[in-house]
């Protein structure tokens, strides 16, 4: 066989065919991704709408505040303890039904990342702290997530028996397989199981 | 900016600058046909082709200010589609050793055999699969987009003479593979 020959079955081989509408809607979905509110990402900011934005950040900062004043006689170093307070989680997810995306607690305070639709399936809540040797982000949230988190894009799953998978772009982490992380990130998680909601 | 790109797509690229997700969508629906075939040759699997032709796009609107219009936009979706996939293969070698069961699970899901039109077009992916990334890279770029060696060299951060050797390499190993099939055609 010789170049040309190859090089023709090359391309006779087809693709498996897409029916015209997964093409037709294909650009809505992008587009859809394109309308997500907000992650971490400041940079990002400027093409969303700014309306989604503005509701966004003024509901984050409710939050927060509410948050603070509850908790306003813990001191700094139990920020992280926070995020495991059941009273406080059962609050927040009451207060936005399958919209809580996840509460972050890093350099920032304390954030709240929800999703613009009521999409978010009820799951045991789980916690994570990821550092990277300069700073720390504790955050709760539930599996199937994508977050950005340390300037990554880290998606939180778990498993069936019980353990907690992080898979970022550049690493793969599992509770039952710790040194699998790597960039020198230091990551501790573990299933919130005595939060009933 | 932009000189090379047409004036509608010039004008696209400017409005979706601005923020007019409608404008992008427009260039989504151009060009997601060769940014899908470029991610279906180098993964083999639809379902994963899709996520990638998302991500790519995705990508490409949060980095349009970075567009320079020194090369085609499709060259530069195209580029961007290439790294993602690279990066996708390393990504499941890595998902691999964490947990196997799920990727095993994931494979059978996206199987796309049973849904190519013919035996040959199912064997040439299968082949192409079995290839080291780079050098799938390479034919990719050089047999199915049509690229010279100088652009795909280009596209993948390497020298002409790097790409050269792994089309050759590729060829060799797609000649030992493909030969029955084509003796079976003959």
């Amino acid at each position: 066989m010789n170049n040309s020959e190859l090089e023709s079955a090359l391309k006779k081989a087809q693709m498996p065919a897409r029916p015209e509408a997964f093409w037709e809607m294909f650009p809505r979905r992008v587009v859809h991704r394109l309308n997500r509110p907000p992650v971490w990402d400041r940079a990002r900011r400027h093409w969303l709408p700014r309306l989604a934005w503005g509701l966004g950040m003024a509901m984050c900062i409710l939050v927060a505040f509410a948050i603070g004043h509850w908790h306003g006689r813990m001191e700094k170093n139990d920020a992280f303890v926070l995020l495991q307070n059941g009273k406080m989680l059962r609050e927040v997810l009451t207060l936005f039904p399958n919209r809580v995306r996840a509460i972050v607690q890093d350099e920032r305070g304390l954030q709240l990342v929800l999703s613009d639709q009521p999409n978010v399936p009820m799951s045991t809540p789980l916690w994570v702290k990821i550092c990277d040797g300069k700073q720390c982000s504790s955050l709760v949230t539930f599996s199937g997530q994508e977050l950005e988190i340390a300037g990554q894009k880290i998606t939180v799953l778990s498993d069936a028996e019980g353990g907690i998978i992080l898979e970022g772009n550049q690493f793969v982490w599992s509770s039952s397989a710790r040194n699998f992380a790597q960039g020198g990130l230091k990551i501790e998680a573990k299933r919130l199981n005595s939060i009933t909601l | 900016m932009a000189r090379m790109a047409g004036s509608d797509e010039l004008n696209h690229i400017q409005n979706s600058l601005a923020g007019d997700t409608e404008a992008y969508a427009a260039l989504v629906k151009q060009h997601q046909k060769m940014v899908h075939a470029v991610a279906f040759r180098m993964t083999g699997s639809l379902a994963d082709a899709e996520d990638l032709t998302q991500e790519t796009f995705l990508r490409a609107f949060r980095q349009l200010d970075s567009f320079r219009g020194e090369a085609k936009f499709s060259t530069w979706l195209c580029k961007i589609a290439m790294n993602l996939s690279l990066n996708w293969r390393a990504r499941e070698n890595r998902r691999g050793d964490v947990h196997a069961k799920w990727a095993e699970n994931a494979i059978s899901e996206n199987d796309s055999c049973d849904q190519f039109p013919d035996e040959l077009s199912r064997r040439v992916q299968n082949a192409l699969n079995k290839l080291p990334a780079k050098q799938r890279a390479a034919i990719v770029l050089t047999v199915y987009e049509n690229r010279s060696h100088a652009e795909a060299a280009k596209l993948l951060n390497c020298t002409e003479a790097t790409i050269s050797w792994r089309v050759f390499a590729a060829r060799q190993k797609l000649k030992r593979w493909l030969q029955p099939i084509l003796h079976e055609q003959l």
